[in-house]
């Protein structure tokens, strides 16, 4: 099975916008570790992504010495960024049912089911996500799920 | 220029807080609040939990008062940095003397630096500075004597004139044995100055950068500030601090302070903005 693997686009995760202590230590970690495991298909990796979330991936990619090619995806997307009352785009209540249904079908990945009529409204970015409908099969594994900054961010691997 | 100060070692982008601690009845911003040895021990244990990387210990006033000998002076500051550098052996200890016989004495009791803070009035002092391996602030003072006040002192370019004196001073310090990393030149704000001339100082410190020897300024509370601002000793700090950005921005290595919080935020603000500190923690936006 081809591997795949999610990240979120929080930027971040650039080297343009390092601090001396890192805000997304654990998203950081947990993205690092699962690019490095794409980095074990021959090949390379190929990234399904908006442009900001294409600068992302780059950093990433460089940062755990894996190569663009085609043999693996790396998908960068993220659900709502209205989850909280501090959230970038402040707290919209449809947010947690638009990312609940998005984590099930990722989960399950299976796309098909997915409304993604709320995603512009809920500052969502689902480019990359919708892309990869065709290239995620199967159940994910999750290594990260979690919104610190009122962000809906998922970390998750698809493949063997 | 990496520095080192005695037994510690800094990176070339460190900015260091010298927090002043005087052992002094008389000087102009504390009146003694730190006379007594415990006043002033309890001022170092403050200072270096405020942040200070180094402390500058002085027993004789700046200014004119009071003849002070070298056996008094000895009195006040040997034994009270052998009672620091035993509690604070992380702490870089410099102390504010021209006279090399003190330097001596001190540096057997442990301190790191020596701060002439009267541009070398005593040319032994280098040598001393040599024989223990420690650093020594070059200061600018146009030729003064210890512990006198300017009066009608003019320059052709004070700037040229400090930039001169204490790259000389440096340079002869290096000759005498002293390490080049362990050398420092400081303009001396108020020192063989008036007003006009620190605040030009001040404004053309990039010049003093530019010759590659790690600066430091002593800004704190001083007279210029309160001339520029009309305002007393003790109304100082704001005025102070927009000096010290200023200073910071034309990238001062080292800042004698009185007030270490206020002045760390100051320069740790105007590096970041400079970009030559990362953010402590920037996620505003980047989510």
């Amino acid at each position: 099975m081809t591997r795949v693997v999610l990240v979120p686009g929080a930027l971040a995760l650039l080297p343009a916008y390092a601090s001396q202590v890192d805000p997304l230590p654990e998203l950081r970690a947990a993205a690092l570790a699962a690019v490095r495991w794409l980095g074990e298909v021959p090949g390379g990796v190929e990234v399904l992504a908006d442009p900001q979330g294409e600068r992302v991936a780059d950093a990433l990619l460089e940062a755990a010495a894996v190569r663009r090619g085609s043999g693996a995806y790396l998908v960068v997307g993220n659900g709502s960024a209205k989850r909280s009352e501090k959230a970038p785009g402040h707290l919209d209540e449809r947010s947690s049912a638009f990312d609940d249904a998005l984590r099930s079908a990722l989960v399950a990945g299976d796309l098909g089911g997915v409304d993604w009529s709320l995603a512009g409204d809920l500052w969502a970015a689902v480019d990359g996500i919708r892309r990869a409908a065709d290239v995620i099969a199967g159940p994910a594994r999750v290594d990260l799920d979690d919104d610190p900054y009122g962000v809906q961010y998922w970390v998750m691997r698809w493949g063997a | 220029m990496t520095l080192r100060l005695g037994r510690h070692e800094f990176a070339d982008d460190a900015t260091i807080m010298m927090a002043i601690v005087n052992r002094t009845p008389d000087s102009f911003y504390d009146k003694g609040a730190t006379w007594a040895e415990d006043k002033a021990f309890d001022r170092v244990a403050q200072v270096v939990d405020e942040g200070a990387e180094m402390v500058d210990i002085g027993g004789i006033k700046a200014a004119p008062g009071e003849e002070i000998d070298e056996t008094e002076e000895k009195r006040r500051v040997v034994d009270f940095v052998a009672r620091v550098r035993a509690a604070y052996p992380s702490l870089v200890i410099s102390v504010d003397t021209w006279r090399a016989s003190v330097g001596d004495a001190v540096c057997e009791a442990g301190a790191d630096v020596l701060n002439d803070a009267w541009g070398g009035a005593d040319p032994g002092l280098v040598d001393v500075a040599a024989k223990h391996d420690v650093a020594l602030i070059c200061t600018h003072t146009g030729g003064a004597v210890p512990r006198t006040r300017p009066y009608r002192v003019e320059y052709d370019d004070v700037v040229r004139s400090a930039i001169d004196d204490t790259t000389a001073y440096a340079e002869r310090a290096l000759a005498a044995g002293v390490a080049r990393e362990s050398l420092v030149i400081d303009p001396a704000h108020d020192f063989g100055k008036n007003t006009f001339h620190s605040l030009e100082i001040t404004r053309r410190l990039d010049e003093m950068v530019a010759t590659g020897w790690p600066v430091l300024v002593s800004l704190s509370n001083k007279d210029f500030v309160g001339e520029s601002l009309d305002l007393p000793v003790g109304e100082r700090l704001t005025g102070t601090l927009a000096a010290t950005a200023v200073c910071a921005l034309a990238g001062a290595r080292i800042y004698r302070v009185h007030e270490v919080v206020e002045t760390r935020q100051v320069v740790d603000m105007v590096n970041t903005i400079a970009g030559r500190r990362l953010p402590a923690r920037a996620i505003r936006g980047l989510q």
